[in-house]
C-alpha cells in the first residue's frame, strides 16, 4: 500500500469525524431548542455549527462520495462499500 | 420524512470485545423497554399533542430514538 491512499484515508476520516461531532452538537443543540426555544444563545450555536457542518459536508462528498441519497454526482457510488457498520470507526 | 445519512452518529473503537456488555447493550434495542419501541411511541403520541412544543420534541426524540 503506498503513502498516498493512507494519507488519503487518514484526512478522510479527519474530515469525517469532524463533520460527525458538528453534527452531534446541532442535533442536541436542536433538541434543548425544543424546549427553549427562546433561547439566543443556543440559536446562535446551533447555527454556526450547521453551517460548519454543512461546509465541511460539501468538502467531503466532492472528494470522497455521498453522505446522503441528494448527492448529485455523475456515478452512483451511493451504494460504494463500506459502509457505516463495515468501516470500523466511522 | 427521513434521509439516510451514511455515517455513524458517534465513532466506535473497541478495544477488547466484551460479550456480556454486548448483551446487555443488545436488550436495549428490542422488548417492552427498547429504543425502537419507545421511538415507535414517540411517533404516533406526537399525532396526539395539543401544541407545537410537544409536537416538536416528540418528533425530535422519537427520530432520535429511531437512529439508535
Amino acid at each position: 500500500m503506498n503513502n498516498c491512499s493512507c494519507q488519503n484515508n487518514r484526512s478522510r476520516n479527519e474530515l469525517l469525524q469532524e463533520i460527525m461531532a458538528y453534527n452531534f452538537a446541532v442535533n442536541d443543540l436542536a433538541l434543548y431548542l425544543d424546549t427553549h426555544p427562546s433561547d439566543s444563545k443556543a440559536i446562535c450555536l446551533h447555527n454556526e455549527y450547521s453551517q460548519k457542518a454543512n461546509k465541511l459536508t460539501n468538502e467531503y462528498q466532492k472528494l470522497y462520495g455521498p453522505l446522503t441519497i441528494n448527492f448529485a454526482s455523475e456515478n452512483w457510488n451511493w451504494i460504494d462499500e463500506p459502509w457505516p457498520w463495515e468501516r470500523g470507526a466511522y | 420524512m427521513y434521509y439516510y445519512v451514511k455515517s455513524l452518529q458517534y465513532p466506535i473503537n473497541i478495544r477488547r470485545r466484551n460479550p456480556m456488555l454486548a448483551k446487555n447493550i443488545i436488550s436495549q434495542y428490542g422488548g417492552p423497554d427498547g429504543e425502537l419501541g419507545a421511538s415507535l411511541r414517540y411517533l404516533s403520541q406526537r399525532f396526539g399533542m395539543p401544541d407545537q412544543k410537544s409536537k416538536a420534541i416528540l418528533n425530535d426524540i422519537g427520530t432520535e430514538e429511531y437512529v439508535h
